[in-house]
């Protein structure tokens, strides 16, 4: 079943096009990711889907309310003055939550011991893995994490990925931006790669890696984007 | 209802943890405490017609000199309470509420409160609510340092907390147009001002009285002039309306600019 879909969606910023024909589709119960680099136009599909700007034309949709869906952004949102448990608090009585779900949560990220430490206090892997609980809460249909795991050292992004997975296990889907094509092999189902606001490839990742004859390992996804854009990632 | 909770909660616990930010609602009213203690009216016009007495004019135009300026002076000099109170409600509150919104939007904490389904109505009530709380107390305050007790009481609060209602709408409407807290303060302060001073310079002048008339700051200078002095060339009935003609308008301004600028840049 399709869980969100986008169909020749166009969208300018003041005459400059930062979409253009993008068309895609997931799957319910899927880790769905987007690749390109910085300015490829990643979160400005994020910001359409989830209803937070519209686009200039195309269709696009997702199976979901938006309550039922969960957001880890590049801003993390979070009320500094508050403690980690607290933050988690405020969507919890939003949601209707009881406490022990929410303590749980903070638990699975492995903050149970920073709960009552104040956001400003928490290190940058802390406040990520806090992002991420807040976006797990609720038990969100889908799952949209952008640069979930950029800057993180990688004890904290290989803990991500195990929660990822276990939602996915739940049945959400999963819909994930990011530059690092490691991540994206080991952890998606399907990718899209975007470059300058165009879809240029998609598909399972070995998948892309065998049409463009290049052996399944971390390097050579990275390996298919340089030889489709003529340029890195970073 | 969960969902105004939830952000009252939050704004206290947040307003808690920054005591700082609590003594703008103690200071009002003891500013007024302090100053209406300290003003010595009859010891200002003495010095001011001694002073007019040095001057090399003759004795007839000295005498009427001091007699008009002192008398101005006697009818302008301004109720401490009520100057504070009209600051406090007109004008110290609207870049605080500002800042509250424009602090949620620059780290896109109101985008996720918009995500989880939170309404702009319930997410106001919920932010002004704490200021409403707070300046309650305020008022409390201020009416115990006017005097204004039973009945008197009941009309200064009506007022008070009517003024207050109005600059937490137009504070959050300004803070949900500006981009960021300097933003927020940039855009408030001048409104802030033209509606905090503005009454205080209409006691001194009928015209300024006449074009700030339909302010809900002046219509509480009005009120709480009727208290002190026991005059008003306003009835009560329609001073409080104005207010709240004025809460109104600013509660649609508030609806409109919240669904024109949205919560992403």
């Amino acid at each position: 079943m399709i869980s969100v879909s986008m169909k020749n969606v166009e969208k300018s910023f003041g005459g400059n096009k930062v979409l253009e024909d993008v068309t895609f589709e997931t799957y319910e119960g899927e880790i769905f990711g987007m690749l390109g680099p910085s300015g490829a136009g990643k979160t400005t599909i994020i910001n359409i889907l989830t209803r937070q700007i519209t686009a200039d034309s195309g269709q696009w949709h997702v199976a979901a309310s938006s309550s039922e869906i969960g957001l880890m952004l590049e801003h993390d949102g979070l009320f500094v003055q508050l403690s980690a448990l607290d933050n988690l608090i405020v969507f919890e009585e939003i949601y209707g939550i009881p406490r022990a779900h929410t303590t749980d949560v903070l638990k699975k990220v492995g903050l149970e011991k920073a709960a009552k430490t104040k956001v400003n206090d928490l290190s940058k892997g802390m406040r990520q893995r806090l992002v991420l609980a807040r976006a797990l809460l609720h038990k969100p249909k889908v799952l949209f994490l952008d640069e979930p795991t950029s800057a993180l050292d990688p004890v904290t992004a290989r803990g991500i990925y195990w929660l990822i997975r276990d939602l996915r296990k739940a049945g959400s889907t999963i819909f994930l931006t990011t530059h690092n094509m490691e991540e994206a092999t080991n952890l998606c189902d399907r990718v899209v790669m975007l470059h300058e606001g165009k879809i240029i490839e998609e598909g399972p990742p070995k998948d892309i890696c065998e049409r463009h004859g290049a052996i399944k390992t971390t390097q050579d996804l990275e390996g298919v984007f340089v030889k489709l854009t003529g340029g890195g990632l970073q | 209802m969960n969902a105004t909770k939830a952000i009252f909660k939050k704004q206290l616990k947040a307003t808690g943890a920054n005591p700082e930010s609590l003594i703008q609602f103690l200071i009002y009213p003891l500013l007024a405490l302090a100053l209406g203690a300290m003003m010595d009216q009859d010891g200002m016009i003495d010095s001011l017609a001694g002073y007019f007495a040095q001057l090399p004019l003759p004795q007839y135009i000295l005498d009427e000199m001091i007699s008009g300026v002192t008398g101005q002076m006697a009818m302008a000099m301004p109720n401490m309470v009520t100057m504070q109170a009209t600051i406090f409600a007109g004008m110290g509150l609207i870049p605080v509420v500002a800042a509250i919104i424009s602090d949620d939007i620059e780290r896109k904490s109101l985008r996720f409160l918009s995500m989880a389904g939170v309404k702009p109505s319930t997410y106001l009530i919920g932010v002004g609510g704490v200021v409403f709380f707070l300046s309650f107390f305020s008022s409390m305050l201020f009416s115990v340092v006017g005097s204004f007790f039973g009945v008197e009481m009941l009309i200064f609060m009506g007022a008070m907390m009517s003024a207050v209602a109005g600059s937490i709408v137009l504070g959050a409407a300004i803070g949900i147009l500006s981009s960021n807290v300097q933003a927020a303060a940039g855009l408030s302060m001048p409104i802030a001002i033209a509606l905090g001073f503005g009454p205080i310079f209409a006691q001194m002048n009928e015209r300024i009285a006449n074009i700030y008339h339909i302010f809900y700051t002046q219509q509480l200078n009005v009120i709480a002039d009727y208290l002190n002095y026991g005059v008003s060339g306003t009835p009560l009935w329609q001073s409080f309306s104005i207010m709240w003609a004025n809460v109104a308008v600013l509660g649609i301004l508030f609806a409109l600019v919240y669904r024109k600028k949205g919560i992403v840049e």
